[in-house]
């Protein structure tokens, strides 16, 4: 016992602390951990179902189906046990689904977002009714997924969507001098056909830097700072690990659909303009009816509440909330303060609304 | 020696202030660079920068494709759009096997007797046959030894 008490001498110390870091420096951690099946696979995009640990009548009888970005993957909504999105809503009585878009490969440089929302989600919805029974269903788009929501709630809107939680979306590009990535993507810098001639899709280490430049000094210098303040509490190493695992497993964007993003949303803002055109329709936000929960991060720099904000008095729906939370744009959802804020909340709205 | 812990419980770190000096540092470095990044000046530097990475490489890939394709083609093996082309058609084949996914479905659907959670039955159904047969042939190879 006496001995458990003795600190070790600072060479051991350092030794140990060198060690920690070397493995989270070069270890992928576990993570997406909650149990799923694939219940429906199209190309690179596959459709998981969590395993319910409710029995069936303690469930709510309206599915979830959780949308992510297209340039990241999901499993930052299932991080790790004890912090997972997924975790804490499947314990919660949801019918959990997750969209997973892949890694498109060359052979998909020209999918754009007409492919993802109007070919891709309604079968992959369609599967989640059939497995679910259920008609209606809930979706939640995150970051560039909530444009995928948002556009398939205004073309498909008969289609049994009941619910929308659209979380920190970027829809609104006016604001131009607001948005440092549209001043990056104006058309007097950044050629966009040269890109893509180049790369066919946007390489995934490009988003990265991108991302990471908004702040450059804390995702390249604090973040490793941070880590190394912190090597002695295994706690916030195993957190770190995990979310480095995330951040550092890059997934490129389909070139069409890069050029959408650029070209109609951060140069023309067509979507909160009504004039953006998918494979001939025009998306017209006033035709979505569903109920809408909108969650906007105040601490976002990737997508500012003025992005988010402007949907609210365009759409149709009776039902609409708009929800502030401290935090960044992934910090809301995966980080330390998420299970005491942001998913009791989106609890709190959706259940009585899956009924 | 430094193993002591002070009044407080805690044990006198001589790097704290060093730490405290650094991330009163760092906050002012991260705030010059945050409005350093939004300014029209670096957007301008970084579309020429890549530009510029552009220009100077597309030569060399498009050398480099183009010894690629002679090098696959003198040793009869597919190209990348060879392969682009047959992930495409694979695509179109899982689309209509989709199709008919979905056509099953509705007939699974509609055959269902009243009551039974149908769609729910008939997604399982070809799991459930499945397994049934794995458990017949299971019997029957017992049955024979």
């Amino acid at each position: 016992m006496a001995e458990a008490q003795v600190t070790a001498d600072p060479f051991t110390e350092a030794a140990n602390r060198l060690k920690t870091l070397n493995k989270v420096m070069t270890s992928r951690a576990t993570i997406a951990q909650s149990p799923k099946e694939p219940i429906w696979t199209l190309n690179k995009a596959k459709l998981y179902r969590y395993i319910p640990v409710l029995p069936k009548e303690k469930r709510h009888p309206v599915p979830l189906l959780l949308v992510f970005a297209l340039m990241n993957r999901p499993y930052i909504l299932d991080l790790r046990p004890g912090h997972s999105f997924v975790e804490y809503m499947v314990n919660k009585g949801y019918d959990l689904y997750l969209l997973d878009w892949g890694a498109p490969g060359p052979e998909d440089k020209n999918l754009k977002f007409d492919d993802y929302t109007l070919e891709y989600m309604p079968r992959a919805i369609r599967k989640l009714k059939a497995i679910s029974g259920s008609e209606e269903f809930s979706l939640l788009g995150w970051c560039i997924g909530a444009i995928l929501t948002t556009i398939y709630a205004a073309l498909r809107g008969d289609d049994g969507l009941r619910n929308l939680i659209l979380l920190t979306a970027p829809l609104d590009f006016s604001n131009k001098q607001g948005l440092t990535f549209a001043r990056w993507v104006d058309e007097r810098y950044f050629d966009i056909d040269k890109v893509l001639a180049a790369f066919g899709n946007m390489p995934g280490e490009m988003l990265d830097y991108g991302a990471k430049a908004l702040k450059p000094v804390e995702n390249y210098v604090g973040n490793y700072v941070k880590l190394w303040d912190n090597l002695d509490d295994p706690r916030m190493v195993e957190a770190w690990h995990a979310m480095n695992t995330w951040v550092t497993d890059n997934v490129p964007l389909a070139g069409g659909a890069f050029r959408q993003l650029i070209v109609d949303l951060y140069r023309n803002d067509k979507l909160m303009r009504g004039e953006l055109i998918i494979r001939g329709q025009r998306v017209d936000l006033s035709r979505i009816h569903a109920n809408l929960l909108t969650v906007i991060a105040e601490g976002d720099h990737i997508t500012p509440s003025c992005q988010s904000e402007p949907i609210m008095s365009k759409v149709s729906s009776k039902d609409r909330e708009l929800f502030r939370i401290a935090g960044g744009h992934i910090g809301i959802m995966a980080g330390s303060g998420a299970a005491k804020y942001t998913w009791p909340h989106i609890d709190g709205w959706l259940a009585p609304r899956s009924k | 020696m430094g193993d002591e812990p002070t009044q407080n419980g805690k044990r006198f770190d001589p790097m704290e202030p060093w730490r405290g000096v650094r991330d009163i540092y760092m906050d002012a470095w991260a705030k010059t660079m945050v409005d350093m990044v939004n300014s029209e000046a670096y957007a301008q530097a970084s579309g020429a920068m890549l530009d510029t990475y552009l220009t100077v490489s597309t030569p060399f890939r498009e050398a480099i494709e183009k010894a690629m394709l002679k090098t696959l083609e003198q040793l009869a093996m597919p190209s990348r759009a060879d392969v682009v082309s047959i992930a495409e058609r694979m695509t179109n084949i899982e689309m209509r096997l989709d199709d008919m996914d979905a056509k099953l479905d509705n007939v699974l659907r509609l055959i269902a007797p009243p009551g039974a959670s149908p769609r729910m039955e008939a997604a399982r159904a070809p799991q459930k046959k499945k397994a049934a047969k794995t458990q017949q042939a299971k019997s029957a190879k017992r049955g024979k030894k």
